[in-house]
Order: structure tokens, then C-alpha cells, then sequence
């Protein structure tokens, strides 16, 4: 993971401070997706943290409870990361094969954090879910993830179109779409029972 | 500069009392408890809990994020904080201006009145590097072949975050050293013949590592392991701050 660089001192203490740095680091990094805006912020000092955090909080809310103690929420819970890595990982391959100049893991950075909007989708879901079921609850599902959609591709096009050569873009931002697509699908589609 | 006016007009206390502590501090075998308590701990556990999640609880999720939240834990503290502590080594991801990315590999050069690392922390510190993700490994190729292929995401999960510490700072150690291999069969069987040797004997002999208050009266070791001058041991007093530069 990216850290400047810090001098060692010689009565060394495991201080806290690398911790709160990445910490705030992280949830910089959460601000700048819900504004992105023209920044180097995402790319320059990548991390994976954040990913993980929205990859695991995603997939727990996408488990259904299930009576059947075998299936509880399993197969759902994995196949979340799954998707959500191997996704990924695939976009980041295709870019660099496409000659994008981003590297491995700063693609895997932007594209993770870009999740959030879709987390947050996620959350007001379950949320509207808890009230009566109907036409009227699906349609305001329906809007929720399509704005959020709409935002995660916003701001993940923001940090990585740049990368790519001017001729390849749309090439290099359509399995973008397919990916937030996807999870999108799995979001709307979900029912807790 | 204004800073540095402060730090130097800053009282020196003369604290008489601090100099026992610091020689009993010299003296530990084990100078960072903490640290190294640390370092296996989150690894260890991590496999304990992968290993007996069915007798807690059902629940496969639970398992797999309190997995998944012991590697990340000990991912992060042995990458900021016991590889800098124990062993003086340290790497790290740049990105400079152009948006080229380098992986920069360090190696803290000892200094003879500081906090240097000991040959115990030493070998702890490599023996948990390496013995966990050949562990994790074998769960690999249990899980694959006893076909329980849901926890298949977690076990890659936890070689990648393993493998990654355990590669960043086999780099350290190599420095400006060419061949990986020598170096690391040369570290693996100098470890494990010296804590054999430890074992059978119940005496300690002295090694490179080892500093001069250690190991006064005793033998020097045979390291038959190592190729004399030729092993350029980053943690012997007499080594050069070794900076190692990746690009990718």
C-alpha cells in the first residue's frame, strides 16, 4: 500500500500515527468518490483498504437469510467477492492490455472505491425494503440504483479515462459499465427472503 | 527553519535514572514484546480460527469475514510495524509525477547505540514470515481437492495477503543482492540449523548476528550455511543502508 516515505527514529514505538494516517487516508479517499472531481488523489496514493471494506459490507448485506441452515447466505456471500475481485481484476487487465498507463493496483483502487455509491444504494434499498412490498417499492428502488449507477460510472471514468489513449476509451470504459451493471443487477434483484 | 530554532533551544533533561532502563533494555533478548507478540499473533490466529470455525459457529459468514479480518490486521502490522520494528526493513509503493509507480525496498542500517533488532526477533520474525503461508498453502490444496470450493475465495484471500508481506520483504533482505534463491536457502537453513542447534545443544554459540554482549564466552558457530564474506547480512553492524528500486 502507498506510504510516504517516514524516517525511522532510533527508540522506535509501534505509534499509532501510520494508523490514523491511513485511516484518514481511506476516508479522503471515500469523499473524493462522492465529489469526484478532477483530482490525482485516487491514483497517486492507492489503497486497498477501502475496497475491502465496501466488498465485505456489500456482500453481508447481500446475504439473504435463508431457513435452510446449509445455504445460509453462503454461496451469495463468496460470489459477491468474486465478482467484485475478479471483476476487478479483469478491468485492470483489459486496460493495460488496451495500453493504458495506470498501473495494477491503482485500477484495482479506483475501481473499489467507486463501489461506494453502490453500497450506498445497497443500504437505502434495505432500507425501503422494510416497508410494504409492491410497484410503488420497486420503482423507487429502480430509481436509487440507477442514480447510483450513473454516479459510481461518473466517477470511476473521471480517475481512469485519462489513463487511456484517446482512440481506446470507450474500448477500455465498456467493461466498466458491464461491472457496475452487474452489481447493480445484484442489488435491485435482491429480496431478504 | 523556525522548527528547527525550536528543537534546538529544547531543555535536555538529564534523567539519570534512564540509563538502567536503557541497559536493561539492551540487554532483552525480546526488545519489542509487543511487536512481536503482534506479529503471531494475527497469523496464527487467523489459521486457528479457519481451522476450527465449524466447532463456534455455523455460520459460514462469520467465519470467513472474521478470517478475512485477522489476515487484513495482520497484513497491516507486519507491513507498517514489525518489519520495520524487528528487522529494520521496510517497503513500500511510490508514485512520482509522471504517474510511473516504483516499489521501494529499504533496509535500515544498524546503528550501534540504537534500537537494533536481536537475533531472537530476527528469527521469530522470519519463522512466522514464512511458515504461515506455506500453511495456507496446504489449505489450498485440501480445500481444491476436498471440493468445499466455498472457501476457496478466502484461502486465495489469505495466500495473496501472506505471500505479498512475505515477497516485499524477502526483497528487502536481498538489497543489492542478485540471486533470490541463494539468499533465501542461505536465510531458511541458517534459521533452522541454528535453532536446531539451539535445541539439541542448550547452549548458544556465536553467530554473526548476534551482538557482543550475547554470546562473550561462547563458541563461534560453524554456519556452514553461509559463504563467508560473500554474505552480506543486512542487520551485521558493519552493512550499508541498502535501498532496492522497483518499477513497474
Amino acid at each position: 500500500m502507498a506510504e510516504a516515505a517516514e524516517s525511522p527514529g532510533d527508540r522506535e514505538t509501534a505509534s499509532p500515527r501510520p494508523l490514523m494516517r491511513d485511516l484518514k487516508a481511506v476516508g479522503k479517499k471515500f469523499m473524493h468518490v462522492l465529489y469526484p472531481r478532477k483530482s490525482n488523489t485516487l491514483l497517486r496514493d492507492w489503497d486497498l483498504w477501502g475496497p475491502l471494506i465496501l466488498c465485505v459490507t456489500l456482500a453481508l448485506m447481500l446475504q439473504r437469510s435463508s431457513l435452510d441452515s446449509e445455504k445460509d447466505g453462503g454461496p451469495q456471500f463468496a460470489e459477491v467477492f468474486v465478482i467484485v475481485w475478479f471483476g476487478a481484476v479483469t478491468i485492470t487487465l483489459n486496460s493495460k492490455l488496451l495500453g493504458g498507463n495506470i498501473s495494477f493496483f491503482q485500477s484495482l483502487c479506483v475501481l473499489g472505491y467507486c463501489i461506494l455509491p453502490l453500497t450506498v444504494a445497497m443500504v437505502v434499498c434495505r432500507l425501503v425494503l422494510l416497508a410494504e412490498p409492491g410497484p410503488i417499492n420497486f420503482i423507487v428502488r429502480l430509481f436509487v440504483v440507477a442514480v447510483m449507477f450513473v454516479w459510481s460510472i461518473v466517477a470511476s471514468t473521471a480517475f481512469l479515462a485519462d489513463s487511456q489513449p484517446p482512440n481506446r476509451k470507450a474500448l477500455a470504459v465498456y467493461p466498466v459499465f458491464l461491472f457496475y451493471f452487474v452489481i447493480s443487477w445484484m442489488i435491485l434483484t435482491f429480496t431478504p427472503q | 527553519m523556525k522548527q528547527a530554532l525550536v528543537d534546538d533551544t529544547e531543555d535536555v533533561s538529564l534523567d539519570f535514572g534512564n540509563e538502567e532502563e536503557e541497559l536493561a533494555f539492551r540487554k532483552a533478548r525480546i526488545r519489542h514484546p509487543l511487536a512481536t507478540f503482534f506479529h503471531l499473533f494475527f497469523r496464527v490466529s487467523a489459521i486457528v480460527t479457519y481451522v476450527c470455525c465449524d466447532w463456534f459457529s455455523k455460520s459460514f459468514v462469520g467465519c470467513f469475514v472474521a478470517v478475512l479480518l485477522l489476515l487484513s490486521f495482520d497484513f497491516w502490522s507486519v507491513k507498517n510495524v514489525t518489519g520495520r520494528l524487528l528487522v529494520g526493513l521496510r517497503w513500500w509503493n511510490q508514485i512520482d509525477e509522471d504517474g510511473k509507480s516504483h516499489w521501494i525496498f529499504e533496509a535500515r542500517k544498524a546503528s550501534p547505540g540504537g534500537a537494533a533488532a536481536t537475533e531472537a526477533e530476527a528469527r521469530i520474525f522470519w519463522l512466522g514470515l514464512v511458515i504461515c503461508p506455506v500453511i495456507w498453502v496446504l489449505f489450498f490444496f485440501s480445500t481444491l481437492f476436498s471440493l468445499k470450493l466455498k472457501w476457496l475465495a478466502l484461502v486465495i484471500a489469505g495466500i495473496s495477503l501472506q505471500a505479498a508481506n512475505l515477497y516485499g520483504y524477502v526483497l528487502c533482505k536481498m538489497g543489492g543482492e542478485g540471486d533470490i534463491s541463494k539468499v533465501t536457502a542461505s536465510l531458511l537453513s541458517q534459521t533452522v540449523f541454528q535453532t536446531g542447534l539451539t535445541f539439541l545443544t542448550g547452549n548458544r554459540c556465536k553467530s554473526h548476528h548476534s551482538e557482543e554482549r550475547e554470546g562473550r564466552n561462547n563458541p563461534p558457530c560453524h554456519d556452514r550455511a553461509q559463504s563467508g564474506a560473500e554474505n552480506r547480512n543486512l542487520l551485521s553492524p558493519r552493512s550499508q543502508f541498502l535501498r532496492l528500486s522497483l518499477e513497474s
